[in-house]
Parts: C-alpha cells; structure tokens; sequence
C-alpha cells in the first residue's frame, strides 16, 4: 500500500472508529434497544433486510426517484438562469419566485403537492423543487461571472450564438454548475427520502423507514439510514470524479 | 484601400479622446500608429473595427464585419488548445489551413499546448495568429509583438506582409516602426496626429 493511500485509509479509518465506539458506549449507556440500538444490532439488522427483494428494489426505486428529480430540477435551474439572465422580464417574474422556493420548508411543499400530484411522483418532484433553486442560484452566478473581454471577442470574431456558448459560456459555468450540482445533490436524497416517509410510495426507503418508526423497530429505522448514507456517500464520491473530469478536460 | 475618418468625437466621462478627429489614411502594405501611452490609439482601432462608436463622426471605407481585430489583451480561452484557437475562427473549408497560421506565429510545436503552459509571449504570437486566421479585407493590430522578442517579431512582420492584406497596427517598438511601409505619430488626448 503506498503511502498516499495508506494515509487516506486511516484518516478515514479512525474518525469511524472513534464514533462507532462512542455510538456503542451510548448505547451500552441507555440500555434500551427501542431507543438507541447497539452498532452490532444495526449490522445484523442490515444483513436481515439485505437479502430480501423488497431491500434491493426499496433501494432501486428511490434511487432512481431522486436521480429524476436532481436531472429535471438541474436542467430547470439551468434553463431558468439562461432565461433570467438574458431576459429582464424573466428575471422580474421569476427570479422572485425562484427565491421563494429556496425559502420554503421542505415539509410545506411536500404536504401541498401531496394535494397535486399522484403519490408515487411526490419525491421525484420534490427532490427537483429543493435542486432547481440552487442549480439556478449558482449558474446565475456563473453567467454574471462571464469573461465580457471574451464576449466582446466572440462578437468581434463573428462567433455564431451557438459557437459563443459552446466555447465561452459552457466552460465558464462548468465549475459554477459543479459546485451548485454537488450540493443540490445532497440536497435532494434529504428532500427526496423525506417526500417518501410523508408520502410513502409502495416500494421505498422511506416507506421503509416510515414502517420501521410505527412496528418500532428502531434497528430497522438505524438500517434504512445507513443504507441511504452508504448510497449518498458512494455516488456523491462517483459524481465528483466524474465532474472533476469533466472540469479537468480530455 | 482608404479609410476616411471624419470629425469623430468621444470622450470617457468628462475626457475627450477624439475631438473632431479627421483623418484620410491610405491601407496598403505595413501602417504603424505610435504614440505616448493613453493618447487614444487604441480606442481609434476600437472606432475602426466597429467595437466602440462614436458619439458623432463617420468612419468610411472601412467595413467592420470584414477586418480582423487583434485586442491589447491576449484574450485566449483557457480550455482551448492553441490549435483549436486557430481552428476556432476558420471555416469548415479553410480549417487545413490552420498549420500554415501557427507557422506564420512559430508556434508549429505548441499546438497541443493550452494557454496557462505558454510563455507571454508564446500567448501574444497565438492571439496573432487567431486574429490572422479570422482574416479580412484590414489587420487591425493593438500591440502585436508585446512581449514577442524583436527578431522574432520582424520575421513574423515580414510574413504578415508577405500576405498581402494591409495591416494597420500599434507599436512602441523602433524596430517595429522601421519595418512598417508609414508611420503615423500621435499625440494626446485629445488624439492629433504630430506629422
């Protein structure tokens, strides 16, 4: 193992030891199962759930239910700060709007879509409602941030609109929409999984954990909240490699 | 060609850089334009190139959408290879020509390079060499050999006249000015021209 990669192993190594320990001292402390189950009792707890078809499809659906909404809410924010951004109307109308949304608990929206929209779209909806402001708010930044040396260029070097994004505006947003993409995407699996114990599709992490929470069955509930952590955690780590490539270049 | 300017006039703020300014100025070959710093060189080639108007005056015989403007700042993009610089500006079926363009600025074996691994003056000889590529009926060159090292600079002079195009362009350089077919001296603001 090289030396790089050994120090990385125990900078992670040793902050989970240090709270798994600390999770079990407090757990042999309260001595009640209900209320805090032991680190060991989750574990089994997760292989249980782990092998039945429910836990795999659970895990599938709400994964792809988030996915949608990060994709639709991205592609809104960014088509929405191109439009408030070159249209003074626009941004008027909607940029206020926008804000609004960015303002308002989670909680309030899920329970007034609730009202709108068929159950199983809820989450999927929602996750997009809490990425698009962001998504926006930080490509509007970017745009404002645009080189006008490199604009006026594209206009004296008879740039077509089309080559002017392609080669100025794209890559000028790129780090802008990264940065706002990574933290709407965290953003969304919070906004999502809460969408689906509010409003529990049939198959679902949080439908599972909303069955947990009423049988009581606190291991489960600690189970289901590792597995969205362990998901979180995985593709967040897949995305940044992915967009740092991107930001990097061929 | 003959640009004819007439009684141009602007100001930044409170500051007149062209009062009333005429000039009838004969393109052909190598025109140099010197003078001190700040008396209104660069915002006459802005005039010129149509990137800045006048507040009254008329600029003739000169069309904008066909010179090509080398700016006072490199202004590269800095995801773009040089190569893709110069094929940036061609058209589809002048893009085999974009060899002969990085020749021209000696720039044959940099082509992969990307603007933050080019020396300063690597990076000015680029934005020539892009400027040049764009092309059209007058080179309009703000500063085109600063930072590039005088012999350099009077072969890649020599080329550019070798093309034929008339290129207008500014320069502090006695080197420079002595290779050019006239010089204009100015003075300023307000921009006048001394002889």
């Amino acid at each position: 193992m090289s030396r790089d990669r050994l120090k990385k192993t125990i900078r992670i190594a040793i902050p989970l030891a240090f709270w798994l320990g600390v999770w079990q001292l407090a757990a042999l402390w309260v001595d009640l199962e209900l209320l805090l189950p032991a680190p060991l009792v989750v574990w089994d707890s997760l292989r249980t759930l782990a092998v039945t078809q429910t836990f795999w499809l659970s895990a599938l659906f709400t994964l792809l239910r988030v996915a949608l909404g990060l994709l639709g809410g991205s592609l809104m924010g960014v088509l929405l700060a191109f439009l408030t951004h070159f249209s003074n109307w626009a941004s008027l109308l909607l940029s206020p709007a926008i804000r609004v949304i960015r303002a308002t608990p989670v909680v309030s929206f899920i329970l007034l879509v609730y009202l709108w929209v068929a159950r199983a779209n809820i989450p999927g909806f929602i996750a997009g409602l809490m990425v698009l402001p962001v998504v926006w708010g930080s490509v509007s930044s970017g745009l404002a941030a645009v080189d006008g040396q490199l604009l006026e260029l594209a206009r004296a070097y008879r740039f077509s609109p089309w080559k002017t994004l392609r080669l100025i505006y794209l890559p000028s947003l790129r780090p802008h929409f990264t940065a706002g993409f990574l933290t709407a995407f965290g953003l969304a699996w919070k906004s999502g999984v809460a969408a689906e114990v509010l409003c529990p599709p049939r198959l679902a992490i949080g439908a599972r954990i909303q069955q947990a929470r009423l049988s009581l069955e606190t291991a489960d509930l600690f189970a289901w909240t590792l597995v969205i952590l362990a998901l979180s955690l995985a593709l967040e780590a897949l995305l940044r490699r992915a967009l740092r490539r991107g930001v990097e270049g061929p | 060609m003959t640009v004819c300017l007439q009684e141009l006039c602007l100001s930044y703020g409170s500051k007149p850089v062209l009062d009333h300014f005429c000039l009838e100025l004969s393109c052909h070959g190598l025109t140099a334009l010197t003078g001190p710093s700040g008396c209104g060189k660069t915002t006459l080639l802005r005039v010129l190139a149509g990137l800045t108007r006048p507040a009254s005056g008329q600029v003739e015989g000169v069309d904008p959408t066909h010179t090509a403007f080398l700016f006072q700042e490199n202004r590269l993009l800095p995801w773009r290879t040089v190569e893709q610089h110069i094929l940036d500006v061609l058209p589809r079926e002048r893009r085999g020509q974009a060899r002969d363009y990085l020749a021209l600025a000696e720039l044959e074996g940099e082509s992969s390079a990307r603007p933050a691994n080019l020396s300063g003056g690597m990076a000015r000889r680029l934005a020539l060499a892009r400027c040049v590529a764009l092309g059209g009926d007058l080179l309009i060159l703000d500063e085109p050999f600063s930072g590039v090292d005088q012999a350099r600079a009077l072969r890649i002079l020599h080329r550019l006249r070798q093309r034929g195009a008339p290129v207008l362009l500014v320069s502090h350089e006695p080197a420079i000015l002595a290779a050019c077919d006239r010089v204009l001296r100015f003075d300023g603001p307000p921009l006048s021209l001394v002889d």
